[in-house]
């Protein structure tokens, strides 16, 4: 049995968090001493901080002025002794009908030693704007992790960042009007507005041609438009426009659904990290209602998380010797790939992990008699991926094409604050699950693994970060089976706090997963934000693709695993009725029979 | 003009073989992928139905450019003309004085007409795709030009019949097949070395702007090129040791021979495909220059008398 120390179990149906001082309430002083760093910042910026509090369990905020937003963020990012520290997003707010006020907060995942979870933690940078000028000095323009937070802000909420080096549009589509943003309260949620679409590419480069990548593209199976600016073969910049399918999902969340229903949303965020989104979420209101969860759903969720991790691992290999011609290679992975769906599919009733979570807990349970299915599944895998690479590793023009590819130089991954087995391959040693206190909702803190981490920060290093974590995953799922505990499944919440806020995170297989959630009345949220690792990763490809080939191009910006999130379906037109057909689920089956011994 | 007989049946035969054959090499290499790769696999004829779709298709013509629409036909002839040079059984179709040379020409020309078909449209994609096929050519054709003229020069001539009757065995004709193979291999443009029609870099290089009929027609004489590539190797390969070919009879058992080493050597040639994943076009014209220099020095051990 595990302690999570800090939070006490509370089944009453009632706000615990505040009275236990786990919230806003606490003593300033006794939180400075909590934790390492905190007292220095707090000295370091004294004049300048108006409040600071604890929202949760390592999670630290501090109210500071707006003038200093980008020193301070800079002082943790740049912390001497805590290297791995990074920006790890920002969220803005619109709290005008609370206080009449415009809040933009960074979040830094403050890393005091690496893999320490109980010695790490988050610090928020809150500051408040003026509702007549929602405006801030940009950190974007010394620090590049924040260029895309920033742009982002001020697309959807119209906050100014002074002096941002690129401040063009970013996530809203080139026919929206200017000067309407979504996020805002006073928007609805309906409301789509269009005008005559405006494009805002980068002018190309003198004595370069353009050679445009996406947003269709048959080597990027994702909605992104990158525009090589190339000499010959070789490219020399790459500008980027993507969000072509933003689905205003944090939008649709807040205020209209109640916080179990957006763990439903949550989890189809994306089509293969979806459970990570979910754990993700229901951690950052657990962390509000200040409740633990039982054991034995923590271990459910763990065994879960890692499964997916297998899956997507064998699935990204797979594309990646896809989009160098090894196709070989990609059909094996996918075979090895395919019994964890299936295994998935008997756990959760599902081949994604979908319905699966709760806010509290999980919704079914792990029936005993399936344990001995899991081992065998995965030690299949296991021996199966074993071969695979001793083929795939040895094959000359495969280690050809991802060898001193794509190198990203560790301090480059760090300014960008490059997340998940990308930062791996390049040196950081970083990973949510054994970084932060994840140990609320999952059980990461009771199995043991490695974190591996290369340092040469090509193609072929993230391959082989990729495939040693699977090789970890397979080995906790071992031990969570083994381990697993009795008892129940979840825990009622109850009623949230108003107006806290906390984050929610994961190790998701691309990197850190992190939900931001502020309660608002009546058990809604009030301001959800989801960062994908995604989101991090993508702002270095350019500085990853430059100087080498139009031909590495697909398989450099594979290598971070760039989140498809769309849905794709099976249906037919008939081109002379002009009638569309779509494929029903005993249908789609029916063309996917499993094949045995083809050989 | 004395009517022959024989001579027609087997230049019929050669025909046949030209034209309907590439297609079900290419379903016998997607079908041993798809068994490398634990899959069913199409039936033999999927390329045929494949072809078949696309030549009732009609085409989308991107550009007002007259070699659009003519390249892919021009690409056919050429490559049909290039498999009527070959022998077939003891019999050559089109049998003229040099025909070694025009043979590299014709077969060239189908690269040199997909090249520039790709220059005909405005797609930076297109271009790509040309760009590094003339890359290749320029790095490749040299080399071929040097095995033929080892070649040429270890039988004496520069009919392909005659060097197929002439050739003999010398160490540097054992190092010209090895290289030899090498260099058609790059020319037939299969994995590693289809860098020029990469689907997942170029989209389809210069055929990405193709579609219907023309990109059918374009793939077909890809295909023929690819089988007359093969069926020349196999026949400078096997045909100069099997003595002269002077009845009917053991000309159809030569024929038969092609035939079936022809078969055979696709399933080879699948395997390599799908064992290796794509080069790049820079790390290819590095391994094309580093033979080219190996050709050199064969050149010249032949020259020596080696």
């Amino acid at each position: 049995m595990v302690t999570t120390r800090d939070l006490e179990a509370h089944f009453e149906f009632e706000c615990k968090a505040c009275e236990n001082g786990h919230c806003s309430k606490a003593d300033v002083e006794k939180i400075l001493a909590e934790r390492k760093g905190l007292k220095d910042f707090y000295e370091t910026f004294k004049e300048h901080i108006r409040e600071c509090k604890r929202m949760t369990y390592g999670q630290y905020m501090f109210v500071i002025d707006r003038e200093i937003l980008p020193e301070a963020v800079l002082w943790w990012h740049n912390h001497p002794e805590f290297k791995e520290t990074h920006l790890s997003t920002a969220v803005g707010t619109d709290e005008r009908p609370l206080n009449g006020k415009f809040a933009f907060i960074p979040f830094l995942n403050v890393q005091v030693e690496p893999l320490n979870m109980d010695g790490n933690y988050w610090v928020f940078l809150k500051t408040y704007m003026p509702a007549d000028d929602p405006s801030f000095p940009s950190v974007a323009a010394k620090l590049p992790a924040a260029l895309w937070i920033e742009r982002e802000v001020k697309d959807l909420l119209g906050f100014n960042p002074i002096n941002h080096p690129d401040p063009r549009r970013l996530i809203l589509p080139e026919d929206w009007p200017e000067g309407v943003y979504p996020l805002r309260k006073d928007m609805d949620y309906k409301h789509s507005p269009i005008t005559e679409p405006k494009t805002e590419y980068r002018p190309t480069p003198k004595d370069t041609s353009l050679v445009p990548m996406g947003p269709v593209h048959a080597g990027v199976e994702e909605p992104a438009h990158f525009r090589l600016f190339v000499k010959g073969e070789e490219i020399v910049d790459v500008d980027y426009r993507g969000f072509y399918s933003h689905r205003g999902i944090e939008k649709t969340g807040e205020g209209r659904l109640t916080y179990n229903q957006i763990l439903f949303l949550a989890e189809r965020i994306c089509g293969i990290c979806g459970y990570q989104h979910s754990v993700s979420y229901a951690m950052a209101v657990e962390r509000l209602a200040d409740v633990e969860i039982p054991d034995r759903a923590r271990y459910i969720r763990t065994l879960l998380l890692e499964l997916e991790r297998i899956h997507n691992h064998l699935l990204w290999v797979g594309i990646a010797a896809h989009l160098v011609g090894y196709d070989t290679g990609f059909m094996h992975a996918w075979r090895i790939r395919e019994p964890v769906m299936w295994l998935v599919e008997r756990l959760t009733g599902n081949r994604k992990q979908y319905g699966m979570n709760i806010v509290g807990g999980v919704r079914r349970d792990l029936l005993d008699y399936r344990k001995e299915e899991v081992l065998k599944v995965v030690r299949q895998i296991r021996e199966d991926t074993k071969k695979f690479l001793d083929i795939a590793l040895n094959t000359n023009t495969f280690i050809k094409r991802a060898e001193g590819v794509g190198i990203l130089p560790y301090k480059v991954a760090k300014a960008y604050s490059v997340l998940g087995p990308t930062a791996r391959a390049s040196g950081r040693k970083i990973d949510a699950r054994l970084d932060q206190a994840t140990k609320t909702a999952m059980a990461y803190n009771e199995v043991d693994f490695k974190v591996p981490v290369y340092k040469e920060g090509d193609v072929l290093a993230r391959v082989l970060v990729r495939m040693d974590e699977l090789f970890e995953s397979i080995w906790i799922v071992e031990q969570l089976i083994d381990q697993m505990p009795g008892g129940n499944i979840m825990v009622p919440i109850g009623d949230l706090p108003e107006y806290e806020e906390a984050l929610g995170f994961t190790e998701a297989h691309r990197g850190e997963v992190v939900h931001y959630v502020m309660t608002g009345e009546k058990n809604k949220v009030y301001r959800w934000k989801v960062r994908a690792p995604t989101y991090n990763n993508l702002p270095a490809i350019p500085e990853m693709l430059k100087g080498y080939h139009v031909a590495d191009a697909p398989i450099i910006i594979a290598s971070i695993d760039p989140c498809y999130s769309c849905t794709e379906r099976v249906q037919f037109v008939d081109i002379k009725t002009r009638k569309v057909k779509v494929l029903t689920e005993a249908e789609f089956n029916e063309l996917s029979i499993k094949h045995k011994g083809v050989f | 003009m004395e009517f022959d007989v024989v001579k027609l049946g087997f230049s019929l035969a050669g025909i046949i073989i030209l034209l309907f054959l590439p297609p079900y090499l290419d379903g016998i290499a997607r079908r041993v992928k798809a068994r490398l790769q634990y899959r069913r696999g199409p039936p033999l004829s999927q390329t045929w139905y494949d072809l078949q779709k696309l030549f009732s298709l009609p085409s989308v013509r991107s550009t007002r450019s007259a070699l659009f629409t003519w390249a892919p036909y021009l690409a056919l002839a050429s490559s049909i003309t290039a498999a009527l040079l070959l022998p077939y059984g003891n019999i050559v179709p089109i049998n003229i004085g040099f025909n070694l040379i025009v043979f590299f020409y014709v077969i060239l020309m189908v690269s040199v007409l997909l090249m520039l078909a790709g220059l005909t449209v405005q797609s930076a994609f297109s271009h790509l795709g040309s760009a590094r096929e003339m890359q290749i050519i320029l790095t490749v054709e040299p080399l071929i030009a040097i095995l033929y003229g080892v070649m040429a020069y270890n039988a004496g001539s520069l009919n392909i019949a005659r060097i197929i009757a002439h050739l003999h065995l010398t160490p540097s004709l054992v190092l010209t097949y090895g290289v030899l193979a090498y260099a058609l291999y790059v020319e037939s443009g299969f994995v590693p070395f289809d860098i020029a029609e990469a689907e997942q870099e170029v989209i389809g290089g210069p055929l990405s702007e193709y579609s219907g009929r023309l990109l059918g027609v374009f793939y077909y004489a890809i295909h023929i090129k690819r089988f007359a590539l093969l069926w020349f190797f196999i026949s400078v390969l096997v045909l100069p040791w099997l003595g002269t070919i002077a009845t009917s009879i053991k000309a159809v058992e030569v024929l038969a021979l092609q035939f079936l080493l022809t078969l055979a050597a696709y399933p080879i040639i699948a395997a390599l495909e799908a064992t290796n994943a794509r080069l790049r076009v820079d790390q290819v014209v590095k391994m094309n220059t580093r033979m080219f220099f190996a050709g050199v020095i064969i050149l010249a051990m032949a020259f020596m008398g080696w």
